[in-house]
């Protein structure tokens, strides 16, 4: 299984501020990977390292097997939309499928054309003049006809409606169905729930850090929800990592990442969502924050 | 790429040449009634000098043209210059081009490249205009180095728009916003025009110093530059012309042929014998000039300076470009 991106400590300072700081992550290759985490956690940072447009003030980062660089080879391997869907809004869809045919040694102009003929977007509108929505597609199926092998998004749904987002998500996952495992994808977003249903990675990032990065089944597995009488959560620790503890007076309730079986009878063990877990780690990350738990899992 | 660069600019290129057209047409009417009416003053005047010196050449609106014709590279610097880099950095689409299967390096050269080049041939095409449409009036006056003619005639203009357009490539770069960017253009472009043209130009070449006897005069040919001239005495005292300066530092014997000169009765105007004193005590005329064979050295010094200037900004932009961060 060879990794699509693989990322050793990569930091990023601006100044003071700790945009990024020793994060370690791998996505292996074919693989759809949520980006998630709270606003200002680091995840424009990271994709836009990945992309070659900042560099690291630390670490390294392997990108489709290269380090990111100003170099058209690798360009043209790697479709970058970022937040704002900046285009030319003063210019046409057309004018920038044109714009892309003179960049881009591979260039499916045919594919943004199909692509907007279906979503009945006007290819000879100033991009300006279309809804959110829209703007969104078409920046979308500008950057699929690069015919990139990986696809870095930076919350691209943010903006967008609940069916727009729908459009969106199933028109990457056309592209991911047609691209049969030559294309990976990371795609960021606040909101986990806008993610679950297309991705099967993920990677956590809160307070600049890598909280949990690894397979989605893999990690839910993992983790389970302990609800038990309260009581010192001592014994549990010694063997389990527990990721998150909430108590009523009677009762305490642990999000733990199992280490083998959980022998303590006084404990129910439930199955976690991808929310719960999500939560779970960032809460942990708000609850202590000098506290960080790296960890790196490929569970497949 | 140049279809990137065709697309972002051919809108304001039609703007541009559809104003140089227009500034054309109403230059070349000027010019031809100006050259006519040159032609005639010449007939009338029939090589009298003072004749031809006092008919007024140039009258009307477009007697500023030369002014005019200054602003035109700060313009092009503010409007298309400034905002190449800022423009795409405030409005994000430099991510759109930079992840396009290009180089930021490649970007750049193209981009800047065909401004630069809009920008010489427009400085060019105003020059050969300013210069043309002013060959009368610089036949008429002496004046080829004064500030007005020597910086929009010749090839000077060209290297004007070639750095202004720079400066506001580089401003726009550094300063990632298109509105500090213009503002430091216009006062970067305007300050280093006044210092070069007060302080730098006239050092272009060592000028000439010519002494002379005090009971003759001199003045050099042509349409040269006169940097200072007046009197010197025979210790090394230099004192400019005029006789507010000069009468205090004569001799005593010769502020008394002077106060003679000036009593009622005297042959007036006559000052020979304050001159024939002066050269008597060691006393000698000076002028300082730069030659009028030295114009179009001066023009290629001058110019060459800007293109420099423009080179250097250009190759910060590049270093800038490929290191930081989008």
């Amino acid at each position: 299984m060879s990794l699509a991106i693989e990322t050793c400590e990569l930091s990023k300072r601006y100044r003071r501020v700790r945009a990024l700081t020793e994060c370690t992550v791998s996505v292996p290759d074919g693989r759809i990977s949520a980006l998630v985490g709270p606003n200002g956690a680091g995840k424009t940072t990271l994709l836009r390292l990945l992309a070659g447009l900042a560099s690291p003030t630390g670490g390294t980062a392997s990108v489709l097997g290269g380090t990111p660089r100003q170099d058209p080879a690798f360009l043209a391997e790697i479709g970058f939309l970022a937040q704002e869907i900046p285009l030319y809004r003063r210019f046409t869809a057309e004018d920038h499928i044109r714009i892309g045919a003179h960049l881009n040694p591979r260039w499916d102009a045919a594919l943004v054309r199909t692509r907007l003929a279906e979503l009945r977007i006007p290819l000879d509108q100033r991009v300006g003049t279309l809804s959110g929505g829209q703007r969104a597609q078409v920046a979308l199926a500008l950057t699929l006809a690069k015919r990139p092998r990986l696809l870095l998004l930076d919350e691209p749904v943010a903006a967008l409606d609940p069916l727009a987002r729908r459009n969106f998500l199933a028109t990457l996952a056309s592209a991911m169905a047609d691209a049969a495992g030559g294309l990976t994808v990371v795609l960021s977003s606040h909101l986990v729930t806008d993610l679950e249903r297309v991705c099967d990675h993920i990677i956590l990032l809160a307070g600049s850090r890598v909280q949990l990065c690894g397979d989605i089944d893999a990690l839910l597995a993992e983790h389970k929800v302990l609800v038990g009488p309260r009581k010192d959560t001592a014994p549990i620790e010694r063997t389990h990592q527990v990721v998150q503890t909430a108590a009523t007076a009677r009762q305490s309730t642990l999000l733990v990442r199992l280490n083998g079986p959980v022998t303590d009878p006084a404990y129910q063990a439930e199955d976690v969502t991808l929310e719960e877990l999500v939560l779970g780690y960032m809460g942990a990350d708000e609850a202590s924050p000098g506290r960080h738990l790296t960890t790196v899992g490929e569970g497949s | 790429m140049t279809w990137l660069v065709w697309r972002q600019y051919r809108a304001q290129g039609a703007i541009a040449a559809a104003l140089l057209a227009a500034a054309a047409a109403v230059i070349l009417a000027d010019g031809v009634q100006i050259a006519s009416h040159w032609h005639s003053i010449l007939a009338t005047c029939s090589g009298n000098t003072s004749c031809l010196r006092q008919t007024s050449l140039v009258n009307g609106t477009l007697g500023d043209l030369p002014y005019v014709s200054l602003i035109v590279p700060a313009v092009l610097g503010i409007l298309w210059g400034a905002p190449l880099v800022a423009h795409e950095l405030e409005t994000r689409t430099i991510d759109f081009a930079w992840t396009q299967s290009v180089t930021r390096t490649r970007w750049l050269t193209v981009k800047a490249g065909w401004l630069l080049l809009a920008a010489a041939v427009c400085g060019g095409a105003i020059t050969a205009l300013t210069t043309w449409w002013s060959g009368p009036d610089n036949a008429q006056h002496a004046s080829a180095f004064e500030p007005g003619h020597f910086d929009t005639q010749g090839i000077v203009p060209v290297g004007y728009a070639l750095f202004a357009m720079a400066l506001g490539i580089a401003a726009g770069t550094v300063a990632r916003r298109t509105l500090p960017a213009i503002a430091a253009t216009l006062g970067g472009f305007i300050g280093l025009r006044l210092v070069i043209s007060d302080f730098v130009r006239q050092h272009y070449m060592t000028a000439v110093t010519i002494y002379y006897k005090t009971t003759s005069s001199f003045s050099p040919s042509g349409q040269a530059w006169i940097l200072a001239q007046g009197a010197v005495s025979r210790t090394g005292r230099v004192v400019p012309t005029g006789w507010g300066d000069l009468y205090p530092a004569l001799p005593t014997s010769c502020q008394k042929v002077f106060f003679e000169t000036q009593r009622p009765g005297a042959k007036s105007g006559d000052l020979n014998p304050v001159f024939s004193c002066m050269q008597a005590h060691g006393w000698r005329g000076f002028i300082t000039y730069q030659p009028a064979s030295r114009y179009w050295p001066f023009q290629g010094i001058e110019t060459g300076i800007y293109v420099l200037l423009a080179a250097a900004l250009i190759a910060v932009t590049f270093v800038i470009i490929r290191r930081r961060d989008a």
